[in-house]
């Protein structure tokens, strides 16, 4: 026995982590959430690239020298949690990033409960709904904004369209935007006539498709999120639905799904995205410029996405002239700053960033100015439930 | 639901039937042959789909991709035999299937590692971009194409093992092994030759569904699941049994679609069970 | 040593070894949250290995039992205003339930059908909590579960060291289970069908009745390895019942050795802590998983304990007794 613990002592103090050292003067500790193995690595290192480029850039905080670190969650929410309470048990308090909604959701409990702040980029609507809590904060628009900025400035170009079917993700985001959406096509008067649910795992969506193109509809919504998006509109199009049916997207990530879909798939496709390169804004600029020092390409809404909620945690420090934890969350209720999509501001009711969310129209590729110039953008709308009807009720 | 729409899904159901028996068929094979479960079957898939991604990214032709991606799933089927799979022969099935999930494990890992994580499109050729008018409903011409591809294939497969010497052996072989090496017959080589033949079977699959589906590091282990699903539907070692499990298993699937959308992937399941109640060893197993 | 594969004592040094461990174990890591991840998947995979290396039973499906005892437990706790033991308690016995009637189908099949039908249902599991989801919260787990007292009267259960005490009595008293069924007559006659399944049949024995009666014991430690998950984190997310949860419960058994009760928690130890450490290093980690896979399953047949054990033998000079 006395054999086997002292194995296990010599082997645990060579693994032993690094430690994150206490939050010392002149220092600020700040780890990001991100997944950079498992099933999300996907998103989860280009997250986790734009906050850490952010950081750099800006390099202190309310005069404080930024020292990031990268909690690795390998895409198990438990993980996340836990290495969340590992690090805000050695002192650190700002805490930034996710994966997953479902990381964000767990991971902003835990942060509240401890005292520190916590900035991410989940999509679920909960986020600064009915889980909404005074430590947490949340950067792109969800499944109402979503909604209302794609498909009433689409509904106002393209009124003949009425009839509509959809294919949704049979789960929490999905049907938020299904919800969304028929409360909108009541609003304008368009009928809605008929949805095909489909399942979080599913690949294959050829039957769903068929059962679209029976119904004979004018357009076609595609309410899910990730790959599954990415498949449906892949699909979709190979049945011809192009030929007589308007296709709407309308959570997309932008131009790394544009990427993976190619133009002949995009061209005449209606997207909403939270982010776009293309957009006039001096946020923008310096996230283009950065990144593209950093990778000689074009920034995608998953490296805006990371640097939003480095920079959001950067300017309320500014404004506060402090990293502690209550006056930081004061000076970033009602903060407005220069953001990757122009003038942002966060509100103080849920702690929503009031921002712009743009409905795109995907171009032929001969209309293509340089590689990344898939899509027009139609229409950037601020479309936000008021605070009274979200269900975030603060705490 | 009109008739129509519902004689449309089965024939839509037919066509994705073809492509898992396809996937299917050389885990079948190979478990008759050597009473072998590959769990590592997905990873030739995913091998296979990465490399119709890269040889049509550099000639812009998916028919090469057609050809390379078999021979690189056939490749990878025969290394791991080689190195790993034949020392295990002998070993019990928990160690099989430990070691094949292993070599799955690392091949998926291996794919992120040599392109990334993020999903990749592969464009479908020029000449069957088009969609097809059946009546009243369109296909897209790919998917006729891979529907056409798939029977060649089952045809020739169906050939070569009833009317070839070596598929005369594989058959023997399924039956008892002992009597093909008491024949005479290397069978270490005819396990190597089954492992090539059931990767290239694999791998046509995955090249076939690349441009339908994309690639991305994860869709190996998808594939194995369905694999799972038809072999056990329709019986361990049977090539009917792969044939009518996958068209059962695609028509469930694409007819739920219409009748009862949110459970389409559920009743995969609920087909699966219902043959395990009726018939344990599967449509066409043997007991 | 192997008390799975030969049958043992109870209670025995590695009784004494593996409370001493646990003492230790918070100490010795770096933090105590990962000494608490390590408790959870060491009784998660005593599951998987209980089931391999008594019974011999290979099961892709225990993450489904994990899962159920991690959503069991955060509703019973969220919603039920339940204390936290008999929350705890009572997802162990839903998952044991679930697993007994799953089993029923299952141990119609040997082999490799009897392996693929765990996979499937694994993937069932994992439909059935989407499809739940007003119950589940689907995509986005249960968050906000609370930490209520182990009984009703009782202190409150805070602060990561008084988790870390309840879950090391809940593991210890798993173990002490599982090594009490091993040197029990129920585990001579499941050890009986591993070796012959049908001479134990000639011998008169149920040998279906046995095979449920282990898949719905395996289920009971894998659903209370789930409701310890949930009361560690104050929370239960979906991955809980994912396929991948299932293999990574596999692995850890395997790594560990499926001999005996305490390899399963070497295996789950050795796995969360080279991973929260490998990481660090390189994000393709799984990789190198993969490869020590291979090895232990050609060179190191019972694990890193079995590897220990016999180094062990040979260092003493015990020869090849």
């Amino acid at each position: 026995m006395m054999r086997r613990r002292t194995l296990f002592g010599a082997s645990a103090g060579m693994l032993a982590v690094p430690s994150l050292a206490r939050a010392q003067g002149g220092q600020l500790q700040v780890a990001g959430v991100y997944s950079l193995s498992g099933t999300f690595a996907n998103v989860g290192d280009l997250l986790n690239k734009g906050t850490q480029w952010a950081f750099e850039h800006y390099g202190n905080a309310a005069g404080q020298r930024i020292n990031y670190t990268l909690l690795d969650d390998q895409g198990d929410p438990g993980r996340a949690v836990r290495r969340v309470q590992e690090a805000m048990g050695q002192g650190v308090k700002h805490i930034v990033g996710c994966t997953t909604s479902a990381i964000a959701l767990a991971v902003a409990k835990e942060v509240h409960a401890r005292g520190g702040v916590y900035i991410h980029m989940a999509g679920a609507d909960e986020a600064t709904g009915s889980e909404c809590n005074r430590a947490s904060f949340r950067w792109p628009g969800a499944s109402f904004t979503a909604i209302n900025a794609t498909v009433r400035p689409f509904i106002e170009r393209n009124a003949n369209a009425k009839r509509w079917y959809t294919i949704t993700g049979q789960y929490v985001f999905g049907e938020s935007l299904l919800t969304n959406l028929k409360s909108v096509l009541q609003d304008a008067g368009h009928q809605h006539i008929g949805n095909s649910y489909h399942s979080l795992s599913e690949r294959e969506y050829s039957g769903y498709i068929t059962a679209a193109i029976s119904a004979r509809p004018d357009v076609l919504a595609i309410c899910n999120f990730g790959n599954q998006t990415l498949d449906v509109l892949r699909q979709a199009v190979s049945f011809g639905m192009k030929r007589n049916v308007k296709i709407v997207v309308p959570w997309s990530t932008g131009l790394d799904q544009f990427q993976a879909w190619g133009p002949d798939i995009c061209e005449g496709v209606y997207f909403g995205v939270n982010y776009w390169h293309g957009v006039e804004a001096p946020g923008n600029r310096v996230v283009q410029q950065v990144v593209r020092q950093k990778t000689n390409g074009t920034t995608n809404y998953l490296q805006a996405c990371g640097w939003a909620v480095a920079q959001m945690l950067v300017e309320g420090a500014n404004k506060a002239g402090s990293t502690e934890i209550p006056a930081l969350i004061r000076a970033l209720e009602g903060l407005s700053y220069e953001g990757p999509t122009g003038t942002e501001l966060i509100r103080a009711e849920d702690h929503q960033v009031i921002k712009d969310y743009y409905l795109m129209l995907g171009k032929a590729r001969s209309a293509m100015r340089d590689p990344a110039d898939f899509a027009e953008v139609v229409a950037g709308t601020k479309a936000f439930q008021p605070p009274e009807r979200t269900g975030c009720r603060m705490t | 639901m009109s008739g129509q729409v519902l004689v449309f899904q089965l024939l839509n159901g037919i066509g994705i039937g073809m492509i898992y028996f396809l996937l299917s068929v050389g885990l079948t094979m190979i478990f008759g042959l050597m009473r072998f479960v590959n769990f590592a079957h997905g990873a030739l898939y995913l091998v296979a789909a990465y490399a119709a991604y890269v040889v049509s990214q550099a000639t812009g032709s998916m028919l090469w991709a057609l050809l390379f991606g078999p021979l690189a799933a056939a490749l990878l089927a025969v290394v791991a035999e080689r190195l790993l799979l034949r020392h295990t022969y002998a070993m019990p099935h928990e160690a099989q299937i430990l070691i094949t999930f292993a070599v799955a494990l690392i091949v998926q890992e291996g794919v992120i590692l040599v392109f990334d994580p993020l999903a990749k499109n592969v464009p479908v050729p020029d000449f069957l971009s088009g969609i097809v008018f059946l009546g009243p409903f369109v296909y897209p011409a790919y998917r006729l194409a891979v529907v056409a591809v798939s029977a060649a294939v089952a045809v020739l497969l169906w050939f070569a093992l009833e009317r070839t010497r070596f598929g005369a052996i594989l058959r023997a072989g399924s039956e008892s092994t002992e009597m093909v090496s008491l024949l005479g017959i290397d069978v270490h080589r005819v396990f190597l030759g089954a492992f090539a033949l059931g990767g290239a079977l694999a791998g046509l699959a995955g090249a076939l569904a690349a441009p339908l589906r994309g690639v991305e590091p994860f869709m190996g282990l998808e594939a194995l699941g369905i694999a799972f699903v038809v072999v056990v539907v329709g019986g361990i070692g049977s090539f009917t049994g792969a044939l009518l499990g996958g068209l059962l298993i695609g028509v469930v699937q694409s007819v739920m679609s219409s009748l009862w959308p949110e459970g389409a992937r559920l009743m995969i399941y609920g087909a699966m069970a219902l043959v395990l109640l009726v018939r344990p060893a599967g449509l066409m197993g043997r007991a | 040593m192997s008390a799975f594969r030969e049958g043992g004592r109870f209670p025995d040094a590695s009784t004494v070894g593996i409370a001493a461990t646990l003492v230790a174990l918070p100490f010795v890591l770096p933090s105590v949250t990962l000494a608490s991840e390590v408790l959870v998947f060491s009784v998660a995979a005593l599951s998987c290995a209980f089931l391999l290396g008594m019974v011999g039973l290979l099961s892709f499906g225990q993450g489904l039992f994990f899962g159920i005892g991690a959503y069991v437990s955060a509703v019973l706790l969220k919603d039920h205003g339940l204390a936290t033991l008999p929350a705890v308690a009572i997802a162990a016995g839903a998952s044991a339930i679930g697993a007994g009637l799953i089993a029923l189908l299952a141990v119609r099949r040997h082999g490799v059908y009897f392996v693929m039908l765990t996979l499937a249902f694994a993937q069932m599991g994992y439909f059935a909590m989407l499809a739940l989801n007003h119950v589940t919260g689907g995509e986005n787990g249960l968050t906000g579960v609370p930490r209520p007292p182990l009984l009703a009267g009782m202190g409150a259960l805070s602060g990561s060291e008084a988790i870390y005490a309840f879950l090391a009595v809940l593991a210890f008293a798993a173990y002490l289970l599982v090594q009490r069924v091993g040197a029990s007559p129920f585990g001579s006659v499941l050890r009986a069908i591993r070796q012959n399944e049908p001479r134990a049949e000639a011998l008169g024995y149920d040998v279906r009745r046995f095979k449920v009666a282990a898949f719905a014991l395996a289920g009971l430690l894998a659903g209370l390895a789930g409701a310890m998950h949930t009361v560690f984190l104050g929370f239960a997310p979906p991955n809980v019942i994912e396929l991948e949860m299932s293999e990574r419960l596999l692995i850890m058994a395997i790594i560990g050795g499926a001999g005996a009760p305490g390899a399963a928690f070497v295996g789950a130890g050795f796995y969360v802590v080279m991973a929260d450490w490998l990481s660090t290093l390189w994000p393709r980690w799984l990789m190198l998983i993969g490869f020590l896979l291979i090895a232990i399953v050609l060179f190191l047949r019972d694990g890193l304990w079995g590897g220990a054990a016999a180094a062990l033998h040979r260092l003493r000079g015990r020869g090849h007794g």
